[in-house]
């Protein structure tokens, strides 16, 4: 069975939101409500709730940086200081502590900054190319319903998108 | 959809009702799209006089720089013991002056207060900006400037690091950290603003932005993740930039430099970081929307709010700098007790009182509502409060080697030379061109969340007006409709 | 630079200094602690030191205008204070003190600077690394003598014109633009006694090597040696003045005078001075 796009536009967020809501109800054959992609201008977490548990992962690697930079940034600065052999400074001990715990704090931040970032590429999946049915109608102010489903389900759901007054329907093959 | 802080909206306009608005409820998205990307286009005269002023100021600094690379810090004026003078004094200026832009962006952000959302941008371009310009100015104190990366943690086949005991060490590190960081969460938070441009320019600017703006498209999973993200570094943020500036604070506060070996500096630093900031943030703003027509966004309730914020943290700072005044003088340490009487009653008296009038009197001004809203005085304002904290960092550096704990110090009267004056030009030169490139090539108001902002809150309009029925008025007027 | 010895010798790195029993004459790299004893009684203000220094350690005479801009770069200087109230002639008021680096044990220098150019030796001196010196200055910020001295010129070229690059100690470096630099005990002298005294499979013997200063000294003011032993001549003053090295702040009756600069700040300086038996009275 051959799979194919379709986008949907709507102005109304109200009506995208319940034209999500009724296409999950409906059960369609060949159709998976997690092949449904929001596109919107703005941060919609609540019509994003709509299409189901997508979870993020981005904290655990959070979690992993700011660890690795903690532990391992003390690990580097003690161990080099330690190589200053008979070295002392200011009747300081080697290693002292305190402004040992300055540095691996900024490495603990450092670390916990870029990894998170790193798993925000990974997790957004960017840089990417551009969807062939993207339009720029959605960095402005309409929302749109990117679905991928079967070529046999595809009538029935243009037209519960035509019902919820989609503003523009563009099929794959209509570019 | 309402949730707690939405709520309380509610409540907060309900009982100003009456007040101005932020920002205009009703204005429609595309048209937001299309005033801020004019902003990257045609901007008045005024922007390029900035630009030409600056560029021309910041060739000053270079042949200034050119002329100490060559000759020696002598040129600079300074002398033993008067090693360190006003590069060590503008460094900490300009790093204070980062600060305020991770306050509008990360603190503001978490604590929900979306006025914050038209005007943090060019503010998180600041922190950027003004943190480069410090950057550069521990290059210039530098005796030996090419051999710079010593400080670095590099392996070498000596095995020589550099010494992590230092707060010069800590200072590169916290600086290195909080510019990356910094300029990373101005490039996240950016990039649905550049998929905008993306999809609105052409010829090489298309590719240009293409290339920035990875192929965002606004999908579900992409907005996840990005919320996620924001939040995330915008909370590591915070704790980043108060350690930044109580690292640089440390600088002075573990030498035994009277005036400096003071406990309260870190927080002291933090105020008045937070505080020239938020001078700066006003500047910028009264300048930003006058060059680039940005009246809609920048609107005058925003300014207001900004100005009392600089306001509560005027108080702040005059607070902790008391602090420091009546530690020393109830204190038991007789150098920093003298140190305190020579600030004040010696060479450098005249430039101490005017900082303490700059920093502590004139934020008075602002608490009258008709001063607030008045555009001319609070550019005169804000510019006379970043005179001040200027002040501020030239008096914790200089003072204290005229009057330090061993008597041979006692008599050396040292004035800035032409160079050191020349180069702080330059680099107020150096920022303001940087900055102004940046308002030219990048959105410095964030579209996107300009749009949440009359989202949410038509939404909450919504909601106080009639709860349960969508009134369809409002929900064209609420920016819906296009 | 490995987590093994980083555990294997964690207490040894978490030692603090000074400490007794840091210097032992039987303990290999421990047996000497260069000291100084400076009597002020003694001292006339001569100047002598000072310019012994200037021929000693290559030591660049700046001229008239930036010696008035404080350029100045005598790493042994004189100070003079005016504290004795004389009717008839206030010259007779004038006190002398020579000052160089302490040498502290726990200097403030060291800790601060950025590279680690400054840091402590096994003999007890605040060692001073020209090449790894980017010129931060935050050491002589953080020193409470300002006994420390910036290149802010490029004195190689412009302070000795030929013929006197002839003059030089060949034993010392001239200093470029942009480094630090202050007194070293004459590094390059006991680095020398030093190894000739190993070769002999013996210790460097009292007085077999002086810095400039004190050699130069007329009225022997300045007494220099290896406090570690505890027969040499400065070990001895410093018992009979009371002045122990390992304390901050000592205990002593007031028939002794003698005292180091600015204690109570804990650097542990190396120099004691002396103070100067004082004519007031009569």
């Amino acid at each position: 069975m051959s799979k194919s796009h379709m986008l949907a536009l709507f102005t109304d967020f109200d009506e995208a939101s319940n034209a999500i809501r009724e296409l999950k109800a409906s059960n369609l054959e060949g159709f998976n409500i997690k092949d449904v992609t929001l596109k919107s201008p703005i941060e919609h977490p609540e019509i994003e709730e709509l299409l189901g548990k997508r979870p993020v992962y981005v904290q655990f690697f959070t979690l992993f940086g700011a660890i690795f930079g903690g532990l391992g940034g003390f690990t580097f600065i003690s161990s080099s200081q330690a190589t200053f052999l008979l070295q002392p400074k200011g009747g300081k001990p080697v290693i002292p502590i305190p402004p040992d715990m300055v540095l691996t704090y900024e490495l603990f931040i450092l670390f916990g900054v870029y990894i998170t970032v790193l798993g925000f590429f990974i997790g957004a999946k960017l840089p990417m190319k551009r969807h062939k049915l993207y339009n720029a109608r959605v960095s402005e102010d309409q929302i749109g319903i990117l679905i991928k489903a079967d070529d046999t389900a595809m009538p029935a759901i243009k037209d519960l998108m035509t019902r919820h007054k989609a503003l523009e329907i563009i099929g794959e093959g209509s570019k | 959809m309402i949730n707690t802080f939405e709520e309380r909206d509610v409540a907060v306009e309900k009982r100003f009702i009456h007040k101005e608005k932020d920002i205009r409820e009703d204005i429609a998205w595309a048209q937001i799209n299309k005033d801020v990307l004019k902003s990257l286009e045609r901007p008045r005269m005024l922007f390029w006089v900035i630009f030409i002023a600056s560029l021309a100021l910041f060739m000053v600094g270079v042949s200034c720089e050119i002329y100490q690379y060559q000759t020696g810090m002598g040129v600079a004026n300074l002398d033993n013991p008067h090693v360190w003078g006003l590069y060590i004094g503008t460094f900490i200026f300009w790093i204070g002056m980062s600060h305020s832009g991770t306050l509008l962006s990360a603190i503001l952000h978490i604590m929900h207060a979306d006025w914050r959302k038209p005007i943090y941008r060019f503010a998180e371009a600041m922190t950027t900006f003004s943190l480069m310009t410090a950057g550069l100015f521990v290059m210039v104190h530098l005796g030996r400037v090419w051999q710079f990366y010593y400080v670095v943690a590099y392996p070498n086949e000596r095995w020589t690091w550099p010494n992590f005991q230092s707060p010069l060490v800590w200072d590169a590190t916290a600086i290195f950290t909080y510019l990356t960081s910094s300029m990373i969460f101005l490039y996240i938070g950016m990039i649905p603003d550049l998929a905008i441009c993306r999809d609105n320019a052409t010829g090489f600017r298309k590719s240009f932005y293409t290339f920035l703006s990875l192929g965002w498209m606004g999908t579900d999973r992409q907005w996840a993740n990005f919320r996620v993200t924001y939040l995330t570094v915008a909370c590591f943020l915070i704790p980043l930039a108060v350690s930044v500036h109580s690292i640089v604070a440390t600088d002075f506060a573990v030498s035994q430099q009277p005036g400096w070996h003071i406990t309260s500096f870190p927080p002291y630093f933090v105020a008045g970081a937070l505080y020239s900031g938020c001078a700066a943030i006003i500047t910028l703003f009264i300048v930003l929307r006058y060059v680039f027509r940005f009246e809609e966004y920048m609107t005058m309730p925003i300014l207001e709010k900004t100005a009392k914020l600089t306001f509560a943290i005027a108080m702040v700072w005059t607070y902790l700098n008391l602090v420091e005044y009546s530690s020393t003088w109830y204190g038991d340490d007789m150098y920093a007790k003298q140190a305190l009487i020579y600030r004040a009653t010696g060479d450098f008296a005249p430039y101490w009182w005017m900082m303490n009038f700059l920093g502590s009197v004139v934020p008075f001004t602002l608490a009258f509502k008709r001063i607030r809203n008045n555009i001319p005085a609070m550019l005169v304002i804000s510019i006379l409060l970043n005179v001040g904290m200027w002040l501020e960092r030239w008096m914790i550096v200089s003072p204290t080697f005229a009057n330090g704990i061993y008597p041979w110090t006692w008599d050396h009267d040292q004035w800035p030379s032409l160079v050191q004056w020349g180069i702080v030009a330059g680099s107020f030169g150096w920022f303001n061109m940087l900055f102004m490139l940046f308002c030219k090539i990048f959105p410095s108001v964030s579209m996107y969340e300009v749009k949440e902002m009359v989202y949410h809150r038509s939404l909450v309009r919504k909601g106080t007006e009639d709860a349960t029925q969508i009134n369809p008025e409002l929900a064209v007027e609420g920016g819906i409709a296009s | 630079m490995s987590i093994t010895n980083l555990l294997n010798n964690w207490s040894f790195y978490r030692n603090k200094r000074p400490y007794r029993g840091q210097y032992d004459l039987n303990k290999e790299y421990s047996e000497y602690k260069w000291a100084m004893a400076l009597d002020l009684d003694i001292c006339t203000g001569c100047n002598a030191c000072t310019t012994a220094c200037y021929a000693e350690n290559n030591l660049p005479v700046v001229g008239k205008k930036r010696f008035h801009h404080g350029q100045v770069m005598h790493w042994i200087r004189i100070e003079r204070y005016w504290d004795e109230k004389m009717v008839d002639f206030p010259e007779q008021g004038a006190s002398f003190l020579p000052m160089m680096c302490q040498q502290c044990e726990a200097a403030p220098c060291e800790t601060v600077c950025p590279v680690g150019a400054t840091s402590h030796t096994n003999d007890g001196l605040n060692s001073q690394n020209y090449h790894r010196c980017i010129g931060s200055r935050y050491c002589s910020a953080n020193c409470p003598y300002k006994v420390r001295y910036f290149n802010f010129w490029n004195y190689p070229s412009t302070a000795w014109p030929a013929p006197l690059p002839d003059q030089l100690n060949p034993d010392v470096t001239v200093r470029t633009k942009g480094i630090m630099e202050k007194c070293t005990f004459c590094v390059q002298r006991l680095n020398e006694a030093k190894s000739r005294a190993r070769t002999e499979y013996r210790l460097v013997r009292d007085g077999e090597v002086v810095p400039a200063c004190v050699q130069a000294c007329p009225t022997s003011a300045i007494t220099f040696g290896n406090i570690v032993d505890p027969n040499s001549k400065v070990a001895k003053m410093w018992k009979n003045q009371q002045v122990d090295l390992y304390k901050d702040l000592q205990e002593k009756d007031n028939t002794v005078r003698g005292y180091r600069i600015l204690e109570d700040l804990r650097p542990f300086p190396s120099v004691m001075y002396m103070e100067r038996i004082r004519d007031t009275e009569a």
